[in-house]
């Protein structure tokens, strides 16, 4: 049985693509400009709203690296669907490599390793800093360490969308197994590179701090974030041809089943350090969740655990919810929320014994976010929203059989 | 830009097609009577005998080994301070990781729709079943008076006593005894239509009643595959958190304390990945010589084989990613006592070790990457034996290289397994690879009605 319906289906993004990049950019554009009066007025403020707000875009367009990097060695309709939406996030890598450059110079904002050793009271982090910074936490070498990390981002993203780019022409190629050897030491990349980058860019903010599994919570928190993401827009496109024939509930149901493991994930990561830190109640380690539970910051953690955890685990849970795009989008534009709660947890409080939310955690932010989606609804409407020719396409307009025998 | 119907399109590249799960040719007919056979009617061979021999031998020399230990205690072992968790720890971890692989592929690979685990999961599950087995023996042994282990159990009693809930040693009876229990009826209940089978099958009236009792009445009727189909993805629900929770908190029996080396907080998946590891690694040691003796290739193709590679090749990465980033915390954290504990593993008494595991698990296996080498079984095999070793000497590096030098120095030692400890260690592989010749003697090895469902016969025509 095929379905004569989507045969001469225009796959070109709808006009809502460019509405929405038009929307976007002003928005981004007059909050950039309300911020960057913030930077003047509160500087230090403004980097650490400004640290924030990069690593959650940044998670999204890695997130969505990933997530097409996993579906190129799963295979399955649910990634095809959504693959032009994650290759448009993916490309905004170059614009995230460019909002980067602030941070090194707004480092003596964020970082007390890049402040003069002598202004640092505490002689045993002194001398700790003393060490580290010549090894290891130094200016030049925090610089060259994000060259890398963006060479390889932008490398592997350039890489995926060209390849992709050439299934919008004819002929049809099958190319899987040259985008499977790209992904598999892709993913592998990925986890090392975003570990070092989240130790250089979170948890250097506390160098005397250490847990091994920081990078896994801040790497499954991108995916998670990136898989909410393509909730979102394709909430957004399904309004519209082409979407409205392609997104079948059988994928809203394999999207909603990724946010639930993706979800599941971070819970059990964030759970095993909490539980790990709080046996051993090591003064080096504790102090990190003493910050964190103390002086009203205990409240956005209980937050986490309630919004971040339980309400959506238990909502996902449930088949009928999962399938329906129009709830499951509320479900991902919460986490989407809760995902820029759990950043603000772990930064923010490095900054403040008591809880402290200024404005610009919140401008700053949305400045970031609609510059960045204006360049991703640009990415978005510059390619056609399914490769039509790629032989996996079919995964996404035929009727999913049962898969006896394959 | 427009999507066309696919006639008009010209395919200029396809791939190579991928190799079946199940060789074509095969009916419902052929495929019952080569797996019921090997149960059956094929005779006794003289090479299951001699493998079955040697493995009761070595049971034996557990048994053996086990006796001494219960008239002289613990004190036979190697175990002293400051290396209090000897062999018998290492052994425990070792086993119940290579127990996960079983439930991965009974439990999640069912639940995410993968068929080609139908060919693997009963022996896989066998294998879980065999090897929670032999861990469970370890930490019981290990206390001293085995006869108390009961007391771990919350029940009232007189002496006012009650488990420490605080201690993850704890948790670890209800994990693994949970574990056991639902491995134990995953795979029973998986069994039930195949032993129907057996019973119909078998001429002898002894056989007919012994399978006949264990199929407790199958009839294959369609109520009966109904209500068989919900419980087997109820308890593939249920087993599927045991995958991930077991093995964490085996790692919180280390995490949970402050030893460097054993107190950081990649532990847990870390651990779990390395118990998928090592678990497909002996799914291969078991499925490859299988395949061979008893020419099972059709069903146990190719295929399986390179996932299970692929598989390995995934979660080894994992832990390697765990060695790197453990590494490089130890040097960049400033902390002196995980400084040392890394300058320990690269230069102090069980450098030898650590090295070998670095090679055994990190580096030889990547020629997993090479196509070629994944779908050459006696390269897998070698291979897999590698990854196993690896393991084995990481929980080694765990469990003694942390404790033999700690913070003070005056309380510095070293650890040096006695035959008994290697006895036992032996012993349990005997014991798991005599269990593992019965099972594939006595009971259908694979699946029967797990691959009858994979044959092009048995997909369902849409109306």
């Amino acid at each position: 049985m095929s379905s004569p319906g989507v045969v001469n289906l225009d796959l070109s993004a709808p006009p809502i693509v460019r509405l929405m990049e038009r929307r976007s950019l002003i928005i981004g554009v007059i909050f950039a400009v309300i911020a960057i009066v913030g930077a003047f007025l509160r500087t230090d403020e403004f980097f650490h709203a400004y640290l924030l707000g990069f690593m959650l875009w940044l998670g999204v367009a890695l997130g969505s690296m990933a997530i097409l990097m996993i579906r190129h060695l799963t295979g399955g309709g649910w990634g095809v669907v959504i693959r032009r939406l994650q290759g448009a996030a993916m490309r905004t890598l170059p614009l995230l490599a460019l909002l980067f450059v602030p941070i090194p110079f707004g480092r003596r904002f964020l970082y007390i390793w890049a402040r003069p050793l002598d202004s640092i009271p505490d002689a045993h982090l002194r001398q700790h800093l003393a060490e580290i910074t010549r090894s290891y936490l130094s200016v030049q070498g925090f610089i060259i360490r994000a060259v890398i990390y963006f060479a390889i981002w932008i490398g592997l993203s350039f890489f995926l969308s060209k390849w992709s780019a050439q299934h919008d022409q004819p002929p049809m190629r099958d190319t899987s197994a040259r985008a499977k050897a790209l992904s598999g030491p892709g993913l592998v990349l990925y986890a090392f590179t975003i570990s070092f980058a989240a130790i250089d860019w979170v948890m250097s903010i506390d160098p005397s701090w250490i847990s091994t599994i920081y990078g896994l919570i801040i790497l499954i928190g991108e995916v998670l974030s990136a898989m909410c993401f393509a909730v979102v827009i394709e909430r957004i496109l399904v309004d519209y041809k082409p979407m409205s024939e392609l997104l079948k509930p059988d994928f809203v149901h394999d999207h909603g089943k990724w946010m639930l493991t993706f979800l599941m994930l971070w819970a059990y990561f964030s759970f095993s350090q909490w539980l790990i830190i709080w046996a051993g109640n090591l003064p080096e380690e504790i102090t990190w969740y003493i910050r964190r539970l103390y002086g009203g910051w205990g409240s956005i953690g209980l937050m986490l655990v309630v919004f971040h955890f339980v309400v959506p685990f238990v909502l996902l849970l449930s088949r009928p919810f999962k399938r329906n795009i129009r709830k499951l989008v509320w479900l991902a534009t919460g986490l989407m929320i809760m995902r820029f709660v759990d950043l603000f947890w772990i930064i923010e409080p490095n900054f403040s014994p008591t809880i402290r939310v200024t404005w610009l955690d919140i401008v700053v932010p949305v400045a970031m976010g609609g510059l960045w989606l204006a360049y991703f609804f640009h990415n978005l409407a510059s390619m056609p929203l399914l490769p039509a020719f790629d032989p996996y396409v079919r995964e996404v307009w035929e009727p999913t059989h049962s898969e006896a025998g394959a | 830009m427009a999507l066309r119907p696919d006639e008009q399109i010209e395919v200029v590249e396809t791939k190579a097609p991928r190799a079946p799960v199940i060789e074509p040719g095969h009916t419902f007919a052929t495929v019952t009577d080569k797996i019921s056979s090997i149960v059956l009617t094929r005779p006794t061979s003289n090479g299951w005998l001699v493998g079955f021999g040697f493995s009761f031998l070595l049971t034996m020399v557990l048994l053996y080994a086990i006796s001494y230990l219960f008239i002289r205690g613990v004190g036979i072992w190697g175990v002293n301070i400051p290396v209090g968790w000897g062999f018998a720890i290492v052994n425990f971890v070792w086993w119940i990781g290579i127990g996960h692989a079983g439930t991965l592929i009974s439990a999640i690979l069912l639940l995410l729709r993968q068929s080609w685990r139908n060919s693997i999961n009963r022996f896989a599950e066998a294998m879980t079943l065999f090897a929670v087995a032999c861990a469970g023996m370890f930490p019981v042994l290990h206390l001293g008076r085995p006869w108390l282990a009961y007391w771990l159990f919350p029940y009232p009693n007189t002496m006012n006593y009650w488990p420490q809930f605080r201690s993850p040693l704890v948790w670890d009876v209800f994990a693994v005894s949970t574990y056991a229990t639902t491995s134990l009826l995953f795979w029973f209940v998986g069994l039930i239509p195949d032993l129907a089978t057996l019973r119909d099958r078998s001429h002898n009236r002894a056989l007919q009643m012994i399978y006949g009792i264990l199929a407790m009445g199958w009839r294959g009727s369609a109520r009966h595959w109904s209500r068989y189909e919900t419980a087997y993805l109820l308890l593939a629900g249920l087993a599927t958190p045991l995958v991930l929770s077991v093995h964490t908190v085996v790692s919180f029996d280390f995490a949970i304390g402050i030893v460097p080396g054993w107190h950081t907080t990649i532990f847990p998946p870390y651990f779990v990945a390395g118990a998928i590891y090592s678990g497909f690694a002996m799914v291969l040691m078991l499925a490859i010589p299988i395949r061979k003796f008893y020419g099972l290739e059709d069903f146990i193709t190719e295929r399986h084989l390179q996932n299970s590679a692929k598989v390995m090749l995934a979660t080894g990465l994992i832990v390697a990613y765990g060695y790197g980033i453990e590494a490089f915390m130890g040097w960049y954290g400033g902390n002196r006592s995980d400084a040392f504990l890394l300058w320990n593993r690269l230069h102090g008494p069980y450098r030898a070790v650590y090295f070998s595991l670095l090679a055994c698990n990190i580096f030889i296996p990547q020629v997993l990457w090479i196509r070629k080498l994944r779908s050459n079984p006696a390269w897998l095999f070698v291979i897999s034996g590698v990854i196993l070793v690896g393991m084995w000497l990481e929980r080694f590096v765990i469990v003694v290289v942390s404790l033999q030098r700690d913070f003070l120095n005056s309380s510095w030692g070293m650890y040096y397994p006695t035959r008994w400890d290697w006895m036992t260690y032996i012993g349990t592989i005997g014991f798991f690879l005599a269990c593992m010749f019965l099972f594939v003697r006595i009971l259908p090895m694979i699946s029967i009605f797990e691959m009858r469902q994979l044959l092009p016969q048995a997909e369902v025509k849409p109306e």
